[in-house]
């Protein structure tokens, strides 16, 4: 019983993420990836984007305070940014870089800036509602529930 | 500014002027006065000029009292002559001399004086005081002219009364005085002349008198000075007026007082002016002014001597006169500066302030044009951006649309299978599936506008068959168009599709074109048909845009004019495409009997998004349609256009022109259409692989019989066979069916009996036929003509069945209803017929009511040798029924042949991508064994693309970057070369290699090309699949133009992975 509810709330939960955007089909690839032979495969890789997003965050703030800032390098952490957020679907987070990579071929400093606070509001964001979806999954399966697959792909 | 200058410059300039003209003034006002000065001063010394007048005559009176010293001078007569040839002398000699007298005391006087002609006279007293002893009586005056020359008294003498002289108060004061007296006179002659009496005394008893004109002593005064506009008055002492100055003035001098009188017109005296005292010229002269006449007068009076007779003078100058006339001419040239310096001023003004305003238009200009074009850049990035963001959208887009359909589909044979009665949910699917698809339509029209904005748009280069390509569009809309009741009909026209139908180009852009054009005429079309057409020609550029404006070359010469950049640019891609002799442009025309296009519309129907309001209505459509269409013929160098339709006629008829590679040689058009048939008939079919009429052309009896669905497909069909030398009947209505069968049934066998080509009865396409053939037989007469005998001249060749043979082929349609009907009368004119003719029915189908008009009629029933072709007649099935005609190699039918050659013709290859990938899917994990490479930076991306490899069960090898990459293919490379040395054909190092695109160190693209290089020495080609970010971007040329054999996008997913890698197992 216990299990069912929560099995419902996370496809309720995973459902609402697809809804508003903040997932997409890769996610659900993740998903559909993880088997029994890496029953963590979807923990590890969101795990791995947090490390790696928090140290791109990171360089692209560093890289916005110089003086004179170095869009190249900003483009290609940018760009090594959407490549990971398109890895695991964090579809919002992607479509900034996108507007991001835009402002600095412009070389647009504060523009720039300004989607750099972007990108760490919805990384935030993405960050909270995942960790709140694995927390799901990890409850269900501490509960001896199977996830259940999202078969929706918005 | 410059008007400060100019004002600056005046003031400046003004005042130096005054200054300068005041000084001026100062100096002609002191010239002036100098003038004055001199000028009484010349008075002066003029009138000091006639002093020798006095000297003369005392020394006259010296000459004459030495004469007369000698002598006695009482001997009258003696001393008469004695003076009055010294006196004559004198008178001659003195100049301005009037009259010179001798008077004596005593009464004796001898004179001389010239009267107004010059002529000298003599005045003379006969006797002297003493003599007559102081009687009276006796003494007398007597005048007599003299001779000029000799002064020799002649003529007569004329009394005249003698004037006491001696008592006279000059003659008086003249004895007195020892050096002469002047005094002023009246002299002997009538006249009244003034003269200057100057007497000068002889002795005591006696003087001589000269007398000058006073006239013209004044003339001389008045001659030697100038006055300057003065007048001068002369009086003498007392107060005797010799000369007035001023006209209609009158001076009078009394006691030393002068004073000025006006005179009015008729000499009155007016009224006085005014007086002044006279001084003496010595004493300071005080000027006074008087005002005569409304003008001011300096008088100057002054006494003169002239040949010591006091006189007084007056000398009236205007006041100021010289310095007056100055001033008048400086104001005046004050006046015209001034106005100089205000038209400059205002020239000026006006200048600067056209200047200014000129200066704040431009400049007003000039922000409007930034603006604007700071607007349209905006509004360019914009769209460009939006446009790129659509086409990168498009992938992800169309890929979930396709996975609602798949699902839907999948669900629907769920349904189906297990709960086939369920029949609505099953419909519901059906209905979601068919919105999917609109949906997806629209989608893709939009995308592609978005592509084709974004300029994305690429033709892609592959070999087809356009003739194919044709048909298979028209018999896509034929059954759409057969639910309306609209036939659509596949022309064949002139045939030179068919000649060149193997073409290089964009197939699935032609065909799009064609379907939305197709679409779009059966969609508008409620009854009649809709006719596609097709022909290929070599055409140069002016052709070209003659036929596509050739209805209005006006706005033609206006689109040269104002956009010739644009249409050069655009006419020279043209010309590009063109001048390859290998393109052969093909022009397509699409013809409906639909609403048609209201002119003014036709312009605008190609622009996205407009839609023909009053057509639209209740249609559904994005209006995005002939837009793309329009941009996609552009991309394949031609033009569409709408082309005017014959008066009356009804729809629409599109046109438009493309290029492709062709290796085909057709002939020119133009000669295609009107060379004759043989050629067309003989060349035409032969490229298409389906070569026509193997045999020579023998269509002496061959006949067809047409009976179709609709007059227009009739009449194409028709004038198709007829281009190829086939005889054809046209059927129009099913009553005539029977009557014409007969009828040619009677010919054949009469024909065949008597063995003559003649045909009386002659049907209507028979005199159509002969109509036609007709034009290239003039000279014989039409009365003779027959429709048999002149279809061509090559009939006459034996026929290779030996001898006559008549076959004829009926062509039927099915859905002109009355089955029976037909089949009874074709059966009938089957019945007995000649064994030399043969008789073939071709039966047309309509795909929609298969069975359902052969109602009651076993289709076992049927001869065998008769066809039933199930989709619409044209293209490949029409020409697989004319190749049943003998001439082009048909063979007469055998018993025991097939009957039933349906859908022989529409044999479909089965995809071997979708089967292989069937098969892959179907294996857990296909890639079991298999060794991969990924090489990708991204920590995530490359994680995800281990477990999806190693989910498929393939061994992975990863690396960070394409330098490793590369590096891990050399090794292994190298090992392999040192461990199976010898081995001739060495293993490749992995089965695939996932390459990421962007990677630090080296990218993907230069990782490629160098394992590339090292391959080439080895030998050996390992697939590699790029990953890429982008949808077909700049990246992922470069990475295909390195080697790369496949690409899928990132983010990888399984699927996509799947059908990339198992295309390329397959290849391998």
């Amino acid at each position: 019983m216990e299990v069912d509810q929560l099995q419902r709330s996370f496809l309720e939960y995973s459902r609402l993420l697809f809804h508003e955007g903040f997932l997409d089909g890769q996610f659900s690839q993740l998903q559909l990836l993880q088997d029994e032979s890496n029953p963590d495969f979807v923990l590890e890789v969101v795990s791995l984007f947090f490390e790696d997003s928090e140290r791109l965050l990171n360089d692209l703030t560093i890289a916005l305070d110089q003086q004179n800032v170095d869009f190249k390098k900003l483009d290609a952490h940018v760009h090594q940014f959407k490549g990971s957020s398109s890895s695991i679907g964090a579809q919002r987070v992607k479509n900034v870089c996108i507007a991001f990579r835009n402002l600095c071929d412009e070389q647009n400093a504060e523009g720039c800036l300004r989607c750099l606070q972007q990108v760490k509001q919805e990384y935030l964001l993405v960050k909270t509602k995942l960790e709140a979806l694995l927390r799901l999954e990890q409850q269900i399966v501490a509960a001896g529930g199977a996830i259940p697959m999202l078969n929706e792909f918005c | 500014m410059q008007m400060l200058v100019v004002l600056s410059l005046a003031g400046l300039l003004i005042p130096l002027w005054i200054k300068r003209v005041a000084g001026i003034e100062n100096e002609v006002k002191f010239i002036a006065n100098n003038i004055n000065q001199e000028l009484l001063s010349g008075v002066q010394r003029t009138a000091a000029l006639f002093s020798p007048i006095n000297a003369s005559t005392i020394n006259l009176a010296r000459m004459l009292k030495s004469s007369l010293g000698k002598n006695d001078s009482r001997h009258h007569s003696k001393a008469e002559s004695m003076v009055a040839s010294t006196l004559f002398q004198a008178l001659w000699t003195i100049p301005n001399l009037r009259q010179i007298s001798y008077i004596g005391l005593d009464g004796f006087l001898f004179a001389y004086y010239t009267d107004q002609g010059d002529q000298p006279y003599a005045l003379y007293s006969n006797s002297t005081f003493s003599s007559t002893q102081n009687d009276t009586k006796n003494y007398t005056w007597y005048i007599q002219p003299v001779n000029r020359d000799t002064g020799k008294l002649y003529g007569e003498a004329i009394k005249s009364a003698p004037s006491a002289v001696v008592n006279s108060s000059w003659f008086q004061e003249a004895l007195k005085s020892t050096n002469g007296y002047a005094s002023v006179g009246t002299g002997w002659a009538n006249s009244q002349d003034l003269l200057l009496l100057s007497t000068a005394a002889i002795d005591g008893g006696s003087a001589a008198s000269s007398g000058y004109s006073m006239k013209s002593l004044i003339d001389f005064l008045i001659g030697q000075t100038a006055f300057y506009n003065g007048s001068l008055y002369l009086a003498t002492k007392d107060g005797n007026v010799l000369t007035q100055g001023i006209p209609n003035t009158r001076m009078i001098l009394a006691d030393n007082k002068v004073s000025f009188q006006l005179l009015g017109h008729d000499g009155d005296r007016d009224s006085a002016v005014g007086s002044i005292t006279c001084q003496s010229h010595d004493a300071e002269s005080i000027d006074t002014t008087l005002s005569i006449r409304g003008r001011k007068y300096v008088i100057n009076c002054s006494p003169v001597e002239i040949a010591g007779l006091q006189l007084v003078y007056v000398l009236a100058l205007p006041h100021n006169g010289l310095s007056s006339l100055i001033h008048k001419n400086i104001r005046l040239a004050f006046v015209l500066l001034m106005l100089m310096i205000c038209g400059m001023v205002i020239t000026t003004c006006t200048f600067v302030y056209m200047i200014v305003e000129a200066a704040r238009r431009e400049m007003y200009l000039c922000g409007a044009l930034i603006n604007q074009m700071e607007a349209t850049q905006q509004s360019e990035r914009k769209s460009m951006n939006k446009s790129l963001a659509f086409a990168t959208a498009s992938h992800d887009v169309r890929a979930s649309l396709a996975g609602i359909t798949g699902l839907i589909e999948i669900c629907r044979s769920e349904v189906s299978k297990r709960e086939p009665l369920q029949s609505e949910l099953l419909t519901n699917l059906l209905q979601m599936e068919a919105c999917t698809r609109d949906l997806l339509g629209i989608l893709n029209s939009i995308l592609d506008t978005s592509k084709i904005e974004a300029g994305k748009m690429q033709l892609e280069e592959e070999e087809f068959d356009i003739e194919q390509l044709l048909e298979d569009v028209v018999d896509l809309y034929h059954p759409v168009g057969m639910k309306k009741g609209v036939d659509v009909i596949l022309d064949p026209y002139d045939g030179s599709i068919t000649k060149c139908s193997h073409v290089r180009g964009d197939r699935g852009k032609l065909k799009q074109i064609l379907s939305n054009l197709l679409s779009n005429a059966v969609k508008f079309t409620s009854e009649g048909h809709v006719t596609i057409r097709a022909w290929a020609r070599k055409s140069s550029l002016e052709n070209e845009i003659l036929a596509s404006n050739q209805e209005n070359s006006m706005s033609c010469l206006c689109y040269l004019l104002f956009k010739s950049e644009r249409a050069y640019t655009e006419s020279e891609v043209v010309n590009t495409i063109q001048r390859d002799p290998n393109h052969m442009e093909f022009v397509f025309e699409v013809n409906d009997t639909g609403k048609g296009i209201p002119k003014e519309k036709q312009k605008s129907v190609f622009e996205n998004y407009v839609q023909v309001k009053e057509t639209t209505l209740g249609l559904e459509g994005t209006g995005l349609g002939l837009g793309i269409v329009q941009s996609l013929v552009r991309l394949m160098g031609g033009e569409i256009g709408i082309v005017d339709k014959e008066i009356g006629k009804r729809g629409t008829c599109f046109r438009f022109n493309v290029f492709f590679f062709s290796t085909c040689e057709p002939h020119a058009s133009t000669h295609a259409r009107t060379t004759d048939i043989e050629a067309i008939s003989s060349d035409s079919f032969q490229h298409s692989g389906s070569i026509f009429r193997i045999h020579s052309p023998n269509t002496e009896w061959s006949q067809v019989i047409l009976f179709t669905q609709s007059d227009k497909r009739s009449n194409i069909l028709q004038s198709f066979m007829q281009r190829l030398g086939i005889k054809v009947h046209v059927v129009k209505k099913h009553e005539q069916l029977s009557p014409i069968l007969k009828r040619i049934k009677q010919k054949l066998n009469l024909s065949h009996h008597s063995s003559s080509r003649k045909s009386e009865g002659s049907s209507r396409s028979d005199e159509h036929t002969s109509r036609a053939s007709s034009t290239r037989f003039k000279e014989i007469p039409l009365s003779t003509l027959d429709g048999m005998d002149n279809i061509l001249p090559s009939l006459k060749k034996p026929n290779v069945w030996g001898g006559t043979f008549a076959f004829i082929l009926i062509v039927i349609d099915t859905s002109r209803g009355l089955f029976r009907e037909i089949s009874r009368a074709v059966a009938e004119f089957r019945m007995d017929l000649n064994d030399k003719c043969c008789c073939r029915v071709v039966w047309l189908d309509r795909p929609d009511m298969s069975n359902t008009n052969f109602q009651g009629v076993d289709e076992d029933k049927l001869p065998a040798s008769d066809l039933v072709i199930k989709k619409p007649f044209h293209g490949s099935r029409l020409y697989e029924t004319i190749r049943l005609l003998p001439e082009f190699g048909g063979m007469p039918p055998r018993t025991g042949e097939s009957s039933h050659t349906v859908g022989k013709f529409n044999v479909r290859n089965i995809n071997t991508l979708e089967a292989s990938t069937s098969y892959v899917v179907g294996n857990r994990k296909p890639l079991m064994g298999k060794k991969i490479l990924v090489a990708d930076d991204d920590l995530i991306g490359r994680k995800i693309a281990e477990h999806v490899v190693s989910q498929l069960g393939a061994n992975i090898v990863s690396c960070e970057n394409g330098e490793e990459a590369w590096r891990l293919v050399c090794r292994n490379l190298i090992n392999d070369g040192t461990n199976g040395a010898g081995v001739s054909k060495l293993s490749i190092p992995f089965d695939c290699i996932l390459m990421d695109c962007q990677m630090p160190m080296m990218d993907g693209v230069e990782a490629t090309r160098r394992i590339r290089e090292v391959e080439k020495r080895y030998g050996v080609h390992t697939p590699i699949i790029a990953l890429t970010a982008h949808d077909k971007g700049e990246e992922m040329k470069k990475m295909i133009e390195v080697g790369v054999d496949d690409y899928v996008t990132k983010p990888l997913n399984r699927d996509n992975f799947l059908k990339a890698i198992s295309q390329l197992i397959i290849k391998t």
